[in-house]
């Protein structure tokens, strides 16, 4: 499979670490870099032996890049993928898609329209042991799924708001307009995205109740969601970035035969059936993976999509239903009601 | 073991951390076996069986057994048979079969003999068995409490042999008299061998009654009911029956006034099957003392030992009998199988039962990989 070239635009490290992944995948080949820093931008297309651009326009302007990668505060996912999308070329944009439903309907309907693929990098789905979770619920480990937990606790500081550790300091992450939330559609969206994809579940209505107690930020940095799943079932959330000391990272899928537990380490499983060798009835724990790159395999994933002319595994559709349950759950706090989660509207064009 | 000393280890037990608990209890298991093994000079025998190890969970285990001592028999099992009721109430911890886990069910297979005791006589190595023996591959057990299947009857039938006996005693004490109108309600095993039992004392009309016809097919099978009625369809439908004998085959405290509703005044109720649950809604002057009903308890555990009487047979006169209407081609069991399930199936067997069945009635585990139960 020949190598999709991919123009890089943004150079913080989220940035730099795609990057290397992309290039190390072997299905992507770095023909591009640009960032608004062009120092650091410079030092990265080095590093990659890759030529820098001084401009997105004029990286858009070059016609072997097939795609890009934007890794770029989440207000500029609009612009950028309508730009990119006009000028030919395929997407591959950062979680979470955009920060409002209404850009990213924008967004699909431009690639769409210009006959080109997207792609949102919820990437997590790759890691082994969410593979692995996905796996045991297909093998019947948990029966009919009733109950779904998410539990994300950890601390940001102050150096995190102002951008401190970024290597071109701007504070778009405390800004609701620039970010679109916090906690909730910074961080917690991967893990809503894997669970999704474990389960194979949507959440279909969801109430919410959020705060910025502790942060200097306009964005949330607690927040609860309680949600109705699409096969009926009981989800929650638990998240912020506020608690000290002691950082929670748990999510528990239960069913009528089985539970499994995903956590940092890796997962266990409890199942009232034999499932995958194991004696039903005893908390199993798997917590020995393959060391796998999860951006490689997602960037692998969608060369391949781009190549073979098919839908990439995670799609607009992903990135939609994710951002529609992340937004329904903003909408029912400033509400104060339960509020539907909007369904992907299909396609536009 | 004496007293003080399971005191004793029971104080260790409890010191040691539960999640070493189950490892040091099968260590301490296998010891106690080796030990008795060498003291008694016995062989251990592997072997696999079922158990539940907690409320709705079965699973295939290797386990191991004594070898016969001299008036045992070493049975290696070719099928088993699953008494629904009683099985799937420890499953579930239904009300009355409240047991600890693990907990190895079954008690009606048939199987081989592969090795006896010096003092076993009449039953030789290769005999076909039958008896109270749990679902597992092997077993040792004694000599004179099985029954020796007679030639003609299949394992399959035979691992009926529990069932069969339960059933029997019950008809038994309803004494159904050439000429009576019988009802059985319920339509699980049970019931579908009551009606067939009844059906050889010449009633002259048997009707089974239960909630859904998801059983009624199986029912009206030859040498089964002449009429199959739903409560579902019609809840009233009982009051019009007004059977001689009513043959209550669920064990549930609904069934049980369901049977009473079928009976004409004066009629008897039999109430064959294991009774569990309790109710408030029985009107007791209404349903039973001005029917003036008699009302009959035809437990299994209600055998004698020996001096028969005629409503009254023992265990092993009642378990001849079974045979010998298989052998004679007068009863048919074999039709009632609906899941001729592999061991190794036991967890998705027991899961459907602890559901509630799915509409099963006669389900088998054959251990043998050929499926020389058939």
């Amino acid at each position: 499979m020949e190598p999709l070239r991919i123009g890089i635009v943004g150079a913080g490290a989220i940035a730099q670490r795609n990057a290397k992944e992309a290039a190390a995948s072997g299905a992507a080949k770095i023909a591009g870099v640009f960032d608004l820093n062009h120092k650091v931008a410079r030092d990265m297309a080095k590093a990659l032996s890759a030529p820098f651009f001084p401009s997105y326009e004029a990286l858009l302007a070059d016609s072997t890049i097939e795609a890009v990668l934007l890794s770029v505060p989440h207000y500029l996912h609009k612009p950028m993928t309508v730009e990119a999308a006009s000028c030919g070329k395929h997407v591959l944009v950062e979680k979470p898609m955009a920060n409002t439903l209404d850009e990213a309907r924008e967004m699909i309907a431009c690639c769409e329209k210009n006959r080109v693929q997207l792609t949102v990098n919820y990437s997590f789905r790759y890691l082994p042991k969410v593979q692995k979770a996905r796996q045991l619920i297909q093998e019947g480990a948990l029966g009919d799924i009733t109950g779904i937990q998410i539990i994300a606790h950890q601390f940001k500081d102050r150096g995190y708001w102002s951008g401190a550790r970024s290597n071109s300091p701007d504070d778009w992450r405390a800004s609701k307009e620039k970010c679109g939330g916090g906690v909730l559609i910074m961080n917690v969206c991967h893990v809503i995205d894997y669970v999704s994809f474990i389960t194979g579940l949507k959440g279909t209505r969801v109430y919410s109740e959020y705060a910025t107690l502790g942060s200097p930020a306009e964005v949330e940095d607690i927040i609860s969601v309680t949600a109705r799943l699409s096969n009926g079932g009981i989800g929650s959330i638990s998240a912020s970035s506020i608690m000290r000391g002691a950082d929670q990272a748990e999510e528990r899928i239960w069913g009528t035969k089985g539970t499994i537990i995903l956590d940092p380490e890796g997962l266990s499983l409890y199942s009232t059936r034999p499932i995958d060798g194991k004696r039903p009835g005893k908390l199993f724990r798997y917590a020995k993976f393959p060391n796998v790159s999860w951006t490689a395999e997602w960037v692998k994933g969608f060369t391949s999509a781009v190549r073979h002319g098919a839908k990439p595994a995670i799609s607009s559709q992903e990135g939609w239903d994710n951002l529609a349950f992340i937004s329904a759950a903003y909408q029912s706090m400033e509400k104060g009601v339960p509020v539907e989660v909007e369904p992907y509207p299909g396609p536009l064009q | 073991m004496p007293d003080w000393l399971i005191k004793i280890l029971l104080a260790i037990y409890t010191k040691i951390p539960p999640a070493m608990r189950p490892a040091l209890k099968d260590l301490f298991t296998k010891g106690v076996l080796r030990l008795e093994a060498l003291a008694k000079r016995r062989q251990i025998v592997m072997g696999k069986r079922v158990e539940f190890l907690d409320f709705e969970i079965a699973h295939l285990v290797p386990f191991e057994l004594l070898g016969p001592g001299p008036d045992e028999i070493l049975v290696e099992a070719e099928c088993s048979l699953i008494s629904h009721g009683t099985e799937r109430a420890v499953l579930c911890g239904l009300p009355g079969a409240r047991r600890g886990f693990p907990y190895v069910p079954g008690y009606s297979t048939a199987g081989r003999v592969i090795k006896k005791g010096k003092a076993v006589k009449g039953i030789e190595i290769g005999d076909l068995v039958t008896g109270r023996i749990k679902h597992a591959s092997h077993e040792t057990v004694r000599a004179d409490q099985v029954f020796k299947v007679p030639p003609g009857v299949t394992p399959e039938e035979a691992s009926f042999i529990e069932l069969g006996i339960i059933v029997l005693q019950g008809i038994r004490k309803a004494a159904i008299k050439p000429g009576e109108h019988v009802a059985v309600v319920g339509q699980g095993l049970i019931g579908q061998l009551a009606n067939r039992l009844a059906r050889l004392l010449t009633p002259t009309s048997l009707i089974a009654v239960a909630p859904s016809r998801n059983r009624e097919q199986l029912a009206l099978l030859p040498g089964g009911v002449d009429r199959y009625l739903s409560l579902n369809e019609d809840p009233a439908c009982v009051h019009a029956i007004k059977a001689d004998v009513v043959i209550e085959a669920v064990g549930t405290p609904q069934a049980n006034v369901t049977a009473m509703y079928c009976a004409r005044e004066g009629g008897r109720v039999v109430l064959l099957g294991s009774s569990r649950g309790l109710t408030r809604d029985w009107d007791l002057w209404g349903d039973a003392q001005k029917k003036r009903l008699t009302i009959i308890g035809a437990h299994i555990s209600d055998m004698p030992e020996k001096d028969a009487s005629p409503l009254r047979w023992t265990y092993a006169q009642e378990g001849r009998l079974f045979l010998e209407l298989l052998q004679a081609g007068r009863l048919k069991v074999s039709d009632l199988i609906t899941w001729r399930a592999k061991p190794e199936e036991c967890n998705a067997v027991y899961e459907v039962l602890a559901e509630g069945g799915r509409n099963h009635v006669g389900i088998t585990f054959n251990w043998q990989p050929n499926g020389v139960g058939k």
